[in-house]
């Protein structure tokens, strides 16, 4: 069963799996990464691992002429690259403010840690 | 001419603000008096125009709550409205004219107080509050003003705030150095009895309230159109058999009659000091004494008097036995307390509270044998002597720098003639001697209680009947031996204390006008135009007939009754004058029979009852149940800080839920702590959850 899945004609849960380790691997990222860029690449891991969603869904159970998948997924990217250019703007303000880019000790709210 | 009234409410309200906004730090009577004149001139126009055509004036009359059906209950309106019938006119003429002599003597009288123009600021909010009772066309509208004259009964009670109580004030100590008892040991402070005052009547006015809406529901039940609660519907109700219509838990509609009569009453006996509500009135001497000369003694206090005499025709008989009762109870005490009084202004109000009581005897006599008559007309004659016994007070108080003690003065005739003359017919009056004017009014009132006594007797208990007659006979002798025991101590007789007459001296020159104006009123032939004492049918009788049919008895009968109680009182009154006279010719004496001395110099224990009564049980012990519940709002707001969080009290659970609210809301706030990855991981577990949720 398994590997029928694995190499028959529809192929979706591959790509699934591979998606699903870059969201969890994005999650991580963001819940452990202290240091605000490495928090930006697990925003964009989880985005690409959507994308990749997309793509794969097209293309195994979707109309594939359509080209549905494929639409989103250039959304999603085109997203992504405003995303990044904001946040990375973003930093640089709070880096000039706090004179650090460590998102534990960059708050101004409740008590520091 | 309508319009004409509204102004004449209007003067002394707009003589009021004027004074209010400017707060002149000096002067200012001249508004007061401009307004009173006015108000008095007008006064003067419709009055006269209202007692010759005998015609009730309505005036202008506002609805001020309309009500479409709903509810179950018909449409119905209450409305503001004047209307000055007979009755209402004399009471007008006397309370503006007395407000105006009042004034002009005040400007004397207060000339120098720090706070001289708020005194007529005040007085003016008194008047207009008085004239609103006097001109208002129903019951509702009573009421609120007659809230208001209390709240400006309270101010002027409290003019002197400043002053410190009796225990802490030097000066009343050393008034005290005499032999002097009575009510030195219960006054107490202005600021003090001004609240006393305003509660007592508070308990008075719950009765009111409760009579005023058996009342409206009866008026309501009969279906009346227009204001429910104008003289004119209250009474057409009641004849229309309104009260046999309703019924609440087993009383019949009879039964809330009498109560409803019986409630407002009680509003009556609160404004009109009668017992047991009369505690409150010889602490309000505390006030500038010309303030009480009007407050106190003519006009608010007989208020009372006035709106029982509004409620008349819907008294039932045994409401009307219960306003007898009260009365003549009211008169005996009072009358009797008053024999013991040192102090000048004491005596002077519980002979008010005395004369209120025979007020009451007179309108519970009903109207058949003239009480109705009789008790209005002694409101007025009352009105006027009283007025002029206060304002001579005034004066002595005055010369004598600030001393009231009757046993410190003495040979005072001498050295202020015009006041001496003044009060001496004034006290005349009072006893009831011919040619003066209470011998007119005060002895048709003992005729009347006579007269209903006869009919009462025929029906019921003899004692219940005769009591009220009984002790009204009675409170006739003490009150011409104390008023003659007051007028001697202070006039005759050599000088006792030079120290505190030596400066006394006769007020200024309209001061002693208004002396002399009001002291023409004492005689009898002022009021009833006639000099004959025996005579009836004048024009201020004419004047006061009840509303409504009314069988009188027969002039013969009215006539014998009045005869031989005039021979009476006239006996009585001579009586206690002569042995006062006698008693007293040379100064105090020590005649004491010590249990009766102390009882009366205790004033009953009345006072005393009502302290251990409602300040010590209802309040200290009721104050210690409610701590239990409530933290108790003294040691509470003392403690706030170190009082325990949590107790189980009311309070705790006030703190309770507060303390609640706030751990509750510090543990969510650490949630909210600023940092990005706890966020984040929020926002993950969220997540997590929903698709926990829809997997599911």
């Amino acid at each position: 069963m398994t590997s029928l899945l694995l190499s028959g004609p529809d192929r979706l849960l591959p790509y699934l799996l591979v998606s699903a380790v870059l969201f969890a691997a994005g999650i991580l990222a963001c819940t452990t990464r202290r240091n605000a860029v490495g928090y930006l690449m697990g925003i964009e891991l989880m985005l690409n691992a959507a994308a990749l969603n997309f793509v794969a869904y097209g293309r195994f159970r979707g109309l594939e002429a359509s080209g549905h998948g494929q639409v989103f997924s250039l959304f999603v990217i085109v997203l992504a690259a405003a995303e990044a250019a904001v946040a990375l703007a973003l930093v640089y303000s709070v880096y000039r403010t706090f004179r650090d880019v460590d998102l534990d000790q960059t708050t101004t709210l409740g008590s520091k840690r | 001419m309508s319009a004409l009234l509204l102004w004449i409410l209007a003067a002394p309200l707009a003589a009021f603000l004027l004074l209010s906004l400017i707060k002149p730090r000096k002067g200012g009577d001249w508004v007061s008096l401009v307004a009173m004149t006015a108000s008095f001139g007008l006064s003067l126009k419709v009055a006269t125009s209202v007692l010759s055509s005998g015609l009730a004036l309505a005036g202008p009359s506002f609805a001020w709550l309309s009500l479409p059906t709903g509810f179950g209950i018909p449409a119905f309106s209450l409305s503001l409205g004047l209307r000055l019938d007979s009755t209402g006119a004399v009471m007008l003429l006397i309370v503006t004219g007395l407000a105006l002599c009042v004034e002009i003597f005040s400007t004397w009288y207060m000339h120098g107080d720090r706070h001289y123009s708020r005194f007529f600021s005040h007085f003016s909010f008194f008047c207009f509050a008085m004239l609103g009772i006097v001109l208002s066309d129903n019951l509702l509208m009573t009421f609120v003003f007659w809230e208001l004259v209390g709240v400006g009964s309270y101010l002027l009670i409290g003019f002197w705030h400043e002053k410190p109580a009796v225990a802490d004030d030097p000066f009343y100590q050393e008034m005290k150095a005499s032999d002097a008892t009575g009510i030195l040991e219960t006054k107490l402070s202005p600021s003090h009895a001004q609240l006393k005052a305003f509660v007592m009547n508070r308990v008075g006015d719950f009765g009111f309230l409760v009579g005023l809406g058996i009342f409206a529901w009866a008026a309501l039940a009969a279906g009346l159109q227009g204001d429910i609660l104008s003289w004119d519907n209250l009474r057409l109700a009641v004849n229309m058999g309104a009260f046999d219509r309703i019924a609440f838990a087993g009383l019949s509609g009879s039964t809330l009659l009498t109560l409803a009569g019986i409630g407002v009453f009680l509003g009556a006996m609160g404004k009109s000091a009668q017992f047991p509500l009369h505690t409150w009135l010889p602490d309000a001497m505390q006030g500038p004494t010309t303030a009480s000369s009007i407050i106190h003694a003519a006009t608010m206090v007989a208020a009372g008097v006035f709106l029982t005499a509004r409620i008349h025709p819907l008294l039932t008989p045994d409401a009307l036995l219960f306003v007898s009762w009260i009365g003549a109870i009211t008169a005996i005490v009072a009358a009797s307390i008053a024999m013991v009084q040192w102090d000048f202004k004491a005596v002077l109000a519980y002979s008010t509270v005395s004369q209120l009581g025979y007020m009451m005897i007179g309108l519970g006599a009903g109207a058949a044998t003239g009480g109705y008559t009789a008790g209005l007309s002694h409101l007025f004659t009352h009105a006027l002597f009283k007025c002029l016994l206060f304002l001579g007070a005034a004066s002595i108080i005055h010369g004598c720098a600030n001393h009231q003690d009757i046993n410190r003065f003495g040979g005072l005739a001498k050295k202020m003639p015009v006041t001496a003359l003044a009060t001496g017919l004034a006290v005349l009056a009072i006893c009831g001697l011919p040619f003066f004017s209470a011998f007119w009014s005060k002895d048709a009132i003992v005729a009347s209680a006579w007269l209903a006594a006869q009919e009462r007797s025929l029906h019921g208990s003899t004692l219940l009947a005769w009591g009220p007659w009984m002790l009204a006979v009675l409170s006739a002798l003490l009150t011409s031996f104390y008023m003659t025991r007051l007028w001697t101590l202070t006039f005759l007789g050599k000088e006792r204390d030079h120290h505190v007459t030596h400066h006394a001296h006769d007020p200024s020159f309209a001061a002693k006008a208004v002396l002399l104006v009001l002291s023409l009123f004492t005689l009898q032939f002022v009021w009833t135009g006639s000099v004959n004492p025996f005579g009836t049918g004048s024009w201020l009788d004419n004047a006061l007939l009840p509303v409504g049919a009314v069988e009188h008895l027969s002039e013969s009968v009215l006539h014998h009754a009045h005869v031989q109680t005039m021979i009476l009182a006239t006996i009585l009154g001579m009586v206690g004058i002569g042995a006062a006279l006698f008693l007293y010719r040379k100064g105090p004496v020590a005649f004491k029979i010590a249990p009766v001395w102390n009882f009366l110099a205790n004033l009953w224990f009345i006072d005393k009852l009502w302290d251990l009564l409602w300040v010590e049980g209802l309040g200290k012990r009721g104050g210690k149940f409610v701590a239990l519940l409530d933290l108790g709002s003294d040691s509470r707001l003392s403690t706030l800080e170190t009082a325990p969080r949590l107790s189980p009290s009311l309070d705790g659970a006030v703190d309770g839920t507060a303390h609640f609210t706030g751990r509750l809301g510090s543990l969510l706030g650490r949630l909210q702590n600023g940092n990005a990855l706890s966020y984040a991981g929020y926002t993950t577990l969220a997540l997590g959850l929903l698709v926990l949720l829809l997997v599911i």
